[in-house]
Formats: C-alpha cells, sequence, structure tokens
C-alpha cells in the first residue's frame, strides 16, 4: 500500500503537466485558421509597378499576372482571355467575397491590362485593383 | 490517509480522458495551418473601367491624361514629364473637387507607366479614376 502511494507520487513529480502547453497550441491552432486565406498566386514572377499611394488590400486574395508578352496567369496556370470570363465566374461563385488584384507587369501592355479588367468585371467581381508595391519594398 | 489517496488516484486514471491522440492531432493540424498560411497582402491601386452607354453629364468637366506607348504623358495637348501630372491634377482639382480623371491609355503602353501616373494622380488628391485604352 505504502509502496503504491510512492509510486504516484513520483508520477506526479516525473510526468509534464500537458494542460498549459495544450491550451497554447489550441490559442495557436485557431489563430492560424483565421489568419489563413487560401491566396490563389498567380505561379509566375512580376515585376510590380511602385506606386506610394498603394493601399494594402486585405480581401484581395485572387490574383491574376499579366507578364511582359501579355500572357495572363491564374492559380498557377496560364489562362486565354476567353477562359478568364468562366473561371472568374467559377470562383466568384465559389466564393463569392473574393476580390481580384492584378498584377501587372512593369512593361506589361495597358491593353492587356484593361481587357483583363473587364473580363473579371464580367464575371462578376466589381472589386479589384491594380497592383503596385510600395516604393521602399 | 494513505487511503484516501489511493482511491483518489484511482478514480483520476479511471475517470481522466487520455489526451494524448487529441494532442498529436491538434498539432498535426497546427502544422498544417502554419504552413498554409501565407502572410503576403497584395497591395494595390483601384481604378474603375469605363461603362458602356451614355457619358455622365459631368464627363466635360474630367481632366483626361493619355498615356502613349513611347511612354510620353500628355495632359491638355501638352507632353509632361511623369512626375507633373500631380501639379496638372491639383490645378483641376482646386477648379472643380468633384471632377475625376480619365486615364486614356495606349493599348501597347507599358502598364508601370499607367500606374505611376495613377498614383501621381492620387498624390494629387484625386481617387475618382477612370481608366481606358484606345488604339
Amino acid at each position: 500500500m505504502a509502496k503504491g502511494m510512492h509510486h504516484s507520487e513520483q508520477n506526479e513529480e516525473h510526468g509534464i503537466d500537458l494542460a498549459p502547453m495544450l491550451d497554447f497550441v489550441l490559442n495557436l491552432l485557431i489563430f492560424f485558421i483565421i489568419t489563413t486565406s487560401f491566396i490563389k498566386e498567380t505561379g509566375v514572377t512580376v515585376t510590380r509597378p511602385t506606386a506610394v499611394t498603394a493601399e494594402q488590400r486585405e480581401r484581395g486574395n485572387l490574383h491574376i499576372a499579366v507578364r511582359e508578352n501579355g500572357d495572363i496567369w491564374m492559380d498557377r496556370k496560364q489562362i486565354s482571355l476567353r477562359g478568364l470570363r468562366s473561371a472568374i465566374e467559377r470562383l466568384h461563385i465559389e466564393r463569392p467575397d473574393d476580390t481580384v488584384v492584378i498584377i501587372g507587369d512593369a512593361m506589361a501592355p495597358a491593353g492587356v491590362v484593361a481587357q483583363v479588367m473587364d473580363e473579371v468585371k464580367k464575371g462578376g467581381i466589381k472589386d479589384m485593383a491594380l497592383a503596385a508595391a510600395p516604393p521602399s519594398a | 490517509m494513505a487511503l484516501k489517496r489511493h482511491t483518489v488516484h484511482e478514480s483520476e486514471s479511471s475517470h481522466g480522458i487520455d489526451l494524448a491522440p487529441m494532442l498529436d492531432f491538434v498539432l498535426n493540424l497546427l502544422i498544417f495551418f502554419i504552413i498554409i498560411a501565407v502572410f503576403v497582402k497584395e497591395s494595390g491601386l483601384v481604378v474603375s473601367r469605363p461603362t458602356g452607354g451614355p457619358p455622365p453629364p459631368n464627363a466635360e468637366q474630367s481632366l483626361a491624361v493619355q498615356v502613349l506607348e513611347n511612354g510620353e504623358v500628355w495632359v491638355e495637348g501638352r507632353v509632361v514629364d511623369p512626375r507633373a501630372v500631380r501639379a496638372n491634377v491639383e490645378r483641376q482639382f482646386a477648379v472643380s473637387p468633384k471632377s475625376g480623371v480619365l486615364v486614356l491609355a495606349d493599348k501597347m503602353a507599358p502598364t508601370g507607366l499607367v500606374v505611376q501616373v495613377v498614383d501621381e494622380i492620387h498624390l494629387g488628391g484625386v481617387y475618382n479614376i477612370t481608366f481606358a485604352t484606345a488604339e
């Protein structure tokens, strides 16, 4: 009997109390779940133009890149101007809160960027912005 | 004393839930979300596109800034430096604060220059910018 008591005492001393760690880990988990926004990236590297007045787009999680040669990239795939509209329509139905950021290369033709903006608008997403990096970055 | 302790200990071990599998699972979830999390936020400029149909009644008040293929910027029939767009916009803004600015870019004009011009217009105090392209 006395031996058993001694055993349980030892257990208490040596075992780590997991409860505070578990609380902390759960908090971290909830933080990451909330902050995750599942951004659809473009998959290509684009030289962003710089602008002083560029503002952060908090919900801009659908990125469309227009490359120097006029190619359009979305969701790690190249896409035609014709296919863009249906893709946007589909994504808009899936997640109506998404807004678009069009990342035009500094040397991309403005005509293609304008056409992309039109297609996005026809696809149902009205809230869009032209990407520009702050000058310091 | 000893008996009491013993019973408390026994009831704890039989009633308490084993946290280890849950902890493993939660840690896995945590690692998944840490890997997935992207903290990159794009920053950008908001411009609107012209809509079809007749122009609004205040259309003639707006200032037009042309961006040409060769990198020239025209305001009211004059070639200006991209950095001087701000001054022109400020003057226009002072005359009629409600008017917007139309950025008319050539189809092949570089986007970087268009963004620079839009930035200058923002600095000049006008945020109502319409972006149109011309042949």
